[in-house]
């Protein structure tokens, strides 16, 4: 088997809806579990149904994994728990919490409680209204950066979360350890996916 | 690989001693120790053994409980790591300690320490070119700083030897500006970079694009294999396919039986002998026991990186030196310099939608200096030159942060590559100015009690005139070459962030005015060697690694003939 047979069938593996218990089923299965579904390290209950329903709303399940199956939520809680200094922590407690009741006055709930309508309305609105990132230049942000708010850093990380998970690294987008050769210029259909690495 | 011998205190005289196992310091005790030198290497750091002690070498962002992230523990031992972005879990094992090893910025500077056997060269970016008689001859001309003592032809040969054993993959132009080196196979460009160089060098008479001359193997050499594209160079190469002294030069030297390398030996000085007129040995502080040893022998290579170099001279005080070691001249500490960069350009390239590449390359394009050569334009607005790096890349499921779109649709679409993106971004020589210096601080210990460095230096109207040209050219050059949604930059960074310092014990011909001859001996004590960057007279405007490793390799032959005609 080449390596692009491989990868169709890992992707198709991917997409099949047994492979991976998704949150709902998780929470099916075992009524006695939080109604989190997980103990958040750092997050309270709240911030924590903030976090999953946001990474959710960007990332949904489609054919491919959502990032509730890659558990993109409980990375980002272990990431704020682990390697967040005590001032971020305060301050993702406090964004988040300032998001929630930003949506309760415009809303009448906290996020994770809008419909799915007024959730895309939200982030809408916070699309049009914040700014986005500089480009980089080897990791670094070009020229004088403007502050981007909680919004575009938390979208920011959901993608990190998401795209960084073993599942989706390996098994969606295109993964090549080793690639052993440079081609600097080949059909994109030769490769398929973005890649991981 | 053999184990190293570690054993020093067995025998505490030696033929050579080195100082640092850098990539100065690795040339230095592969030569010694190949001319049948009983060579010590001591080393402040542990010993990294190539591939045995890379524990981060085949990690997947996963495979790290915070991908990547480090923790305010981490975070808290390295500010200066921090502050230049280029720290992650997977290479936070090969930076140095900030806090048990302290500076004190008069002015902002960054300096990045890799405190280990194999040093910066670890971590380094690999990117070789030589040096032409453009900069050998360029204090000269405008009068800054002092004249080298050598010319283009008295390294020429030396830059091919080392070539030869570190493998540098490159194309041949035949640029005078940008002498060739001995090369292997170039990498490849991709489609977006050779059409942008097509561009480039239809519409400007005399500029070059061309694949980055770098320190990787592109076919197997001496027993290493070749680049496998994974691009993880920062936590050490399971093949051995870059150049570090890790994988290349302290093995080499080990095979010989004549190595010796003693790591957690903080060198405190280098110990002077009134009565013979030279340095007998070298003062060590064993950085576990606090333990103080000297190790005699008849030559000494100091190879500890530009300022630690220059700290050690200015430690090692005597009555002959009461300024410090071979500090006759007052310019021992001065006339430090880096390359100025992240001053360029960035945009976006249209078509090549069905277009994409296999394999991270760990190099990219390089636009030589084109002003103020010996023919063609020249400035009024400064003296020197600049040369770009940069390079084409298709954008990945990162497009999407600032995509103004979210849900399963956009899920999917980052999933597939992005628009082509291709930038420059510049590097300036600097100038060698008396006024940008360092000197010892005993105010601020470190934390085995030593005098730490006070770091004063900034740009000056100079590099700052190059850094205005460079936007502009850079802007200019994408317009050229048909960019869209071209953003030009200027990070107005401070010194130290190029990683390139340079100078503080300048070669000369005169020891009036120079710390080192034109074989890097000190003047008044002829049997102490400075190989690294210190050694630096001028900074050129190409990255300097390459020309540490002929210097050394060359300083080394002179020091094994001078020996053996009992004139040291």
């Amino acid at each position: 088997m080449n390596r692009r047979d491989a990868l169709r069938k890992t992707g198709m593996l991917a997409g099949s809806a047994v492979a991976i218990p998704s949150l709902f089923s998780l929470l099916q299965s075992c009524s006695q579990t939080p109604r989190l579904g997980w103990v958040p390290q750092f997050l309270n209950e709240d911030q924590a149904q903030f976090i999953s329903s946001f990474v959710d709303t960007i990332l949904p399940k489609t054919e491919t994994p959502g990032a509730l199956d890659v558990k993109t939520d409980i990375f980002l809680d272990l990431v704020y728990a682990k390697t967040y200094s005590t001032e971020g922590q305060a301050k993702v407690k406090a964004d988040i919490d300032q998001f929630n009741a930003d949506c309760k006055t415009k809303y009448g709930k906290v996020f994770a409680e809008l419909s799915s309508e007024d959730k895309t309305a939200c982030l809408k609105d916070q699309e049009a209204t914040t700014a986005t990132f500089n480009r980089g230049v080897w990791g670094t942000a070009v020229g004088a950066q403007e502050p981007v708010g909680f919004y575009r850093q938390l979208k920011s990380q959901a993608l990190w979360g998401y795209f960084s998970s073993e599942e989706i690294g390996k098994n969606v987008l295109s993964y090549d350890p080793i690639p052993g050769e440079y081609l600097g210029c080949i059909p994109v259909s030769e490769v398929g996916k973005v890649w991981s690495l | 690989m053999a184990n190293f011998n570690i054993d020093a205190d067995k025998a505490l005289t030696y033929d050579a001693i080195v100082i640092g196992s850098g990539i100065s310091g690795g040339w230095a005790a592969k030569e010694l120790c190949e001319k049948g030198l009983k060579t010590l290497v001591l080393e402040r750091g542990r010993i990294v053994e190539h591939v045995k002690d890379y524990p981060t070498m085949n990690l997947d962002p996963w495979d790290m409980e915070y991908r990547g992230g480090l923790t305010p523990d981490q975070k808290e031992k390295h500010p200066i790591g921090v502050r230049t972005g280029f720290i992650g879990a997977a290479n936070e094992h090969f930076h140095a300690n900030d806090i048990d090893n302290p500076y004190t910025e008069v002015k902002p500077f960054l300096w990045v320490r890799a405190h280990q056997m194999g040093g910066r060269s670890l971590l380094w970016g690999k990117q070789t070119y030589r040096w032409s008689d453009l900069d050998f001859e360029a204090n000269a001309k405008d009068g800054h700083g002092v004249d080298w003592p050598i010319r283009y032809k008295d390294i020429e040969s030396w830059y091919t030897y080392v070539e030869k054993f570190a493998g540098i993959s490159g194309e041949a132009l035949g640029l005078p500006q940008l002498p060739d080196s001995h090369f292997l196979p170039p990498m490849e460009l991709n489609c977006v970079e050779k059409h942008v160089k097509q561009r480039i060098e239809k519409e400007y008479n005399g500029r070059n694009m061309i694949i980055g001359r770098v320190a990787h193997l592109t076919e197997p050499l001496n027993g290493r294999g070749k680049c496998q594209f994974r691009n993880r160079c920062d936590r050490g190469c399971p093949y051995g396919a870059y150049f570090s002294s890790n994988a290349v030069t302290l093995p080499a030297a080990n095979a010989t039986g004549n190595l010796t390398i003693r790591p957690f030996s903080i060198v405190q000085s280098i110990v002077y002998d009134e009565a013979l007129g030279k340095a007998t040995g070298v003062r060590i502080i064993d950085s576990e026991t606090n333990e103080e040893i000297i190790y005699q022998a008849k030559i000494i290579f100091c190879n500890a990186s530009t300022l630690s170099t220059t700290q050690i001279l200015m430690n090692s005080t005597s009555s002959r030196f009461p300024n410090g070691l071979g500090n006759d001249s007052g310019e021992l500490g001065h006339n430090l310099m880096d390359h100025t960069y992240r001053v360029g350009a960035s945009g976006l390239v249209d078509g090549f939608d069905d277009q994409y590449y296999k394999g991270r390359r760990p190099n990219g394009i390089y636009i030589p200096r084109y002003v103020n050569l010996k023919d063609g334009p020249q400035s009024d607005k400064f003296v020197r030159g600049f040369g770009y790096q940069g390079g084409g890349s298709r954008a990945g499921w990162g497009q999407g942060t600032n995509r103004k779109d979210f849900g399963g649709e956009f899920k999917d679409k980052i999933m597939n590559p992005g628009p082509w993106e291709f930038f420059i971004t510049g590097f300036a020589e600097a100038l060698p100015n008396h006024e940008n210096k360092v000197y010892l601080n005993k105010e601020v210990l470190d934390k085995w009690g030593q005098p730490t460095l006070s770091i004063d230096a900034e740009w000056g109207p100079n590099e700052l005139a190059i850094n205005a040209q460079m936007r502009i050219d850079a802007r200019e050059m994408l317009e050229r070459a048909g960019l869209k949604e071209i953003v030009d930059f200027d990070n107005k960074h401070e010194m130290g962030y190029g990683i390139h310092e340079m100078g503080t014990a300048r070669m000369g011909k005169d020891p009036k005015t120079s710390v080192l001859n034109g074989m890097n001996q000190i003047h008044a004590c002829k049997n102490v060697f400075v190989t690294d960057g210190a050694a630096m007279a001028s900074s050129s405007c190409v990255n300097p690694s390459l020309t540490y490793m002929a210097l050394t390799a060359r300083a080394a032959d002179h020091a094994v003939s001078e020996l053996k005609k009992l004139n040291l």
